[in-house]
Parts: C-alpha cells; sequence; structure tokens
C-alpha cells in the first residue's frame, strides 16, 4: 500500500516467481529458435538473427495471451490467484521481450539504409489501404507503444498518482494491443514466409482468450441475477439470510444503479462496504476477514470493516454503507456513504 | 503513409517524449513530495523506474500536481 515505496515489493515467492518467468522465457526463446533451424530444408535456413526475431515475436505473444487468460482463470479457480498476484510482473517481461523483437527488426531490415531506421519502417510498405498487403509492422509499432505505456505504470506510484479510474483505463487497453498484435502475427504470417499455421496459431490464441472471457463473464452475470431486487416501495437491498453468508466472507450485491457491494459477516456483525479495492479494483466481497480486516484476494491490501480505512500507516479508503437485520435477512441501503465512514455493524441475532 | 507522414509522426513523438523527459526530471527531482506525500522519501531506484511512466504521461501528472484530480478520486 501507499506508505513507503519500493521497486518491487519483494519477498521469497516473488524471486522464484521471477526465476521461473526468466527461464521460461529463456528455454521457449530458444526452442522456438531450435525448431526454426531444424524445420529448414538444409543449408537454407533463414538468418539466425530473423529466426530470433520469430521466436522472441512469438515468446512476447504467447507471454501476453497467458496474461489475458489469468483474469477470467483466477475466476474460475482460486488456485490460479498466485499467479494473478504478480500479473504485472508478466506485463513487465512482455513489453522488454516485444522491445527485443522491435528493435532487431528495426536494425536488421531497417538499420542499413540511408533514411532513418523508424521512418523506413512506416514507409518501406505503403500499402495501408489494401487489407492482406496491409503493413502489418505498424501495427506492431502501435501495440509495443501501448505495452511501453502499461509497463511504465504498473508502479503502484502510478496507482495512486492516477487514480484508480485512469490507471484501470490504461491498462483495458492492453486488449487493444492484444487485437493488434493478432492482427500484426497474421497479417505477417500470410505476407511472409511462415505462413498458415502461425496464422492458425495466432487465431488459436485469440478465440481461446475471447472464450475465457465468455465463460467467466457469463459466471459473473449468473451470480449478478441472483442479487434480489428490492421489493417495491422498499430501496434497501435484500442480501439474504444472515447466515447464508460465510463466516468471515461476503456476498456481493448489484444495486439497481452504483456500484457493487461487499456484505460481511464477521460472526454475529454484518458489515456492507464497496466491493471495488482501492488499489486495483479487486473484488473484495471475494475476499475474507482476517485479524479484523477484508483483505483483498488480488494483492492484499486491507479495509477495516467498520469504517473502510486501511490500516494506519496506510490511508486507502472505501465507501460504507448502512445495513440492517430483519426477521434474520441481512438489508442493505444501496448509497454509498463517503469513504472511510465509520458505520456500526448491525447485529445478525437481532430480533426486529 | 509517405515519407513526410513518418517524419512527422517520428519527430512529434520524439518531441513529446523528449519534453517528458524534461518534465519527468524535474518531478523525480522536486515534485514526488506533493504528488505522494504519504510515500514518504522515496529511494533513488524507484524515482528511475517511475521516470518512464513520467515521459509518456507527463501532462496527467502536471494537472496533478496542479491540483486537478476526478472527484471520485479524491482521498
Ligand atoms: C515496433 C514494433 C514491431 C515491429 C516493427 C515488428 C515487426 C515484425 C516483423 C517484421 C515480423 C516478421 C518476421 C519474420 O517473419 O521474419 C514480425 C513477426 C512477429 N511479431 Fe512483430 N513487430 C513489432 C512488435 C511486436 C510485438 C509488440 C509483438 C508481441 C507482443 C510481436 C509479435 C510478433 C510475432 C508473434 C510474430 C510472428 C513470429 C513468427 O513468424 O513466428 N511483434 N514482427
Ligand atoms: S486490487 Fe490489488 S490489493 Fe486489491
Amino acid at each position: 500500500m501507499a506508505a513507503g515505496y519500493s521497486i518491487v515489493g519483494w519477498n521469497g515467492f516473488k524471486r522464484v516467481y521471477d526465476g521461473m518467468l526468466a527461464l521460461g522465457l529463456s528455454l521457449f526463446v530458444l526452442a522456438h529458435f531450435g525448431a526454426g533451424l531444424l524445420s529448414a530444408p538444409a543449408g537454407q535456413h533463414p538468418s539466425e538473427i530473423q529466426l530470433l526475431i520469430r521466436a522472441t515475436g512469438a515468446a512476447a505473444f504467447s507471454l501476453l495471451t497467458i496474461i489475458l487468460c489469468i483474469g477470467p482463470l483466477a475466476r474460475l479457480s482460486p488456485r490460479v490467484l498466485p499467479v494473478l498476484y504478480n500479473r504485472r510482473h508478466l506485463g513487465v517481461a512482455c513489453f522488454f521481450t516485444a522491445l527485443v523483437h522491435a528493435g532487431l527488426v528495426v536494425l536488421w531490415y531497417h538499420g542499413f539504409s540511408e533514411m532513418n531506421a523508424i521512418i523506413s519502417l512506416l514507409t518501406s510498405n505503403p500499402r495501408y489501404a489494401s487489407f492482406g498487403g496491409f503493413p502489418f509492422e505498424s501495427l506492431g509499432v502501435l501495440a509495443l507503444l501501448i505495452l511501453f505505456v502499461m509497463a511504465a505504470t504498473s508502479h503502484d506510484f502510478w496507482n495512486h498518482v492516477l487514480g484508480p479510474r485512469l490507471w484501470k483505463w490504461i491498462h483495458m487497453s492492453v486488449y487493444a494491443a492484444y487485437g493488434l498484435l493478432v492482427a500484426h502475427v497474421m497479417l505477417g504470417a500470410v505476407q511472409g514466409e511462415t505462413g498458415l499455421a502461425q496464422a492458425a496459431l495466432a487465431g488459436g490464441s485469440a478465440l481461446l482468450v475471447t472464450g475465457l472471457h465468455v465463460v467467466a463473464g457469463r459466471l459473473e452475470w449468473a451470480r449478478d441475477r441472483t442479487t434480489d431486487l428490492p421489493p417495491e416501495g422498499e430501496d434497501w437491498l435484500d442480501a439474504g439470510p444472515a447466515e447464508a453468508i460465510p463466516n468471515g466472507r461476503a456476498v456481493i450485491l448489484v444495486p439497481p444503479a452504483g456500484e457493487r457491494i461487499a456484505v460481511f459477516r464477521e460472526g454475529a456483525k454484518i458489515y456492507a462496504v464497496a466491493n471495488a479495492c482501492r488499489h486495483q479494483g479487486g473484488p473484495l466481497g471475494e475476499g475474507r476477514i482476517l485479524d479484523g480486516c477484508i483483505v483483498c484476494p488480488w494483492h492484499g491490501f486491507q479495509y477495516r470493516p467498520e469504517d473502510g480505512c486501511s490500516p494506519p500507516p496506510f490511508t486507502e479508503k472505501i465507501p460504507t454503507y448502512r445495513t440492517r437485520v430483519t426477521g434474520g435477512r441481512v438489508f442493505v441501503e444501496p448509497v454509498p456513504q463517503p469513504p472511510g465512514t465509520p458505520m456500526a455493524p448491525s447485529m445478525a441475532g437481532e430480533a426486529g | 503513409m509517405n515519407e513526410a507522414m513518418a517524419g512527422a509522426i517520428w519527430l512529434g513523438l520524439g518531441v513529446y517524449l523528449g519534453a517528458g523527459l524534461l518534465a519527468g526530471l524535474g518531478v523525480i527531482l522536486f515534485g514526488l513530495k506533493r504528488l505522494a506525500p504519504e510515500a514518504g522519501r522515496i529511494p533513488w531506484r524507484v524515482r528511475l523506474v517511475i521516470l518512464p511512466g513520467l515521459a509518456a504521461l507527463w501532462p496527467v501528472v502536471l494537472a496533478r500536481l496542479a491540483g486537478v484530480r476526478p472527484a471520485e478520486d479524491r482521498p
């Protein structure tokens, strides 16, 4: 959280994780390179630089595909959560791998001309009006710019300075980058010598990412549908029987308007807070209460359920909501109180 | 795309990022206390890590320094 910054909040797990990431990337590039050498007819394989360009491009693209699958997978199975915690390391690694790919292209194909290498890259294929012959390199340039902005703003400092909304908006542009890259790889394959297999692989990756998002989205939608709408004339939301909320956990309500609400039970005490974490919008209602604090399932930010404040020295605050228990059922007023407003819990055992 | 257009893009990007690098250097030297008061002293390694972002997003950061911040994000 925002008290004191370091480059990365290092711990043993992250070191192992990053070690495995570096090893995996190196092995991938080596294997791709080797396969390129061996699969070409004897004596006419492409130059080593060209093989390296393909291997690093494929590594960066595959890494981005994995990154985009992690989000929906974590919704389908909590076992994926530890990978989600450190997704930004994958993102930064993806950018640097893609940078090597692009750097080699610029040096190898455009570095020897009289012209500025970047201008040469943008103009060497002028068929911008053509579909199949479109200069796919330009799509890669755009995607690389997006990846750069995302990698450069992945530190928590940026979250804080930009605000959660703008930060999230910037990081959603990863989908635009991925779309551009799918086109980059497909057009590149069609125009180049790697051909249909390469295009099919890129198309398959895009289908996988889309499919997983659709499945996870439908699951969420089905969950949202189960929120009971308030009866006529009643504007408090019905969160169901108190004992149906597992101890230390929450149910998530979707008000007709406004943000989602997480309704927690801790013993007999019922609290309601905003569902979105101040850090990167993680679903607090999928977390649990530990040592008296709600812990975000994504990266572990903590909030006190009674006032929505992070424990000192941290300063994050989320909105709280009024609750009451009537006939054993929990009701929540869908009006967010200003972030950090103290709110006495209602008691699940209360008669009324 | 013709050469003039590509040249303009290249020049525009260079000027934008160059200006951002200058503004960013100013921010990591003098502006961090105001941007992230609760962070305390930010070590130099971290300042270097955020410099590329400053070069890319300097208009937003300067706006934040001038006190512009969307209402829902005010602490
Ligand atoms: C300035 C940006 C970029 C340029 C100029 C560029 C250029 C190229 C070129 C010329 C090729 C064809 C190589 C060949 O077949 O010999 C290629 C292929 C490829 N690029 Fe890029 N690229 C850029 C960015 C990216 C990025 C950001 C990614 C992924 C994250 C990427 C992924 C790929 C992939 C997967 C291939 C296909 C490799 C293969 O055929 O096995 N590229 N790129
Ligand atoms: S989103 Fe990162 S801790 Fe909640």
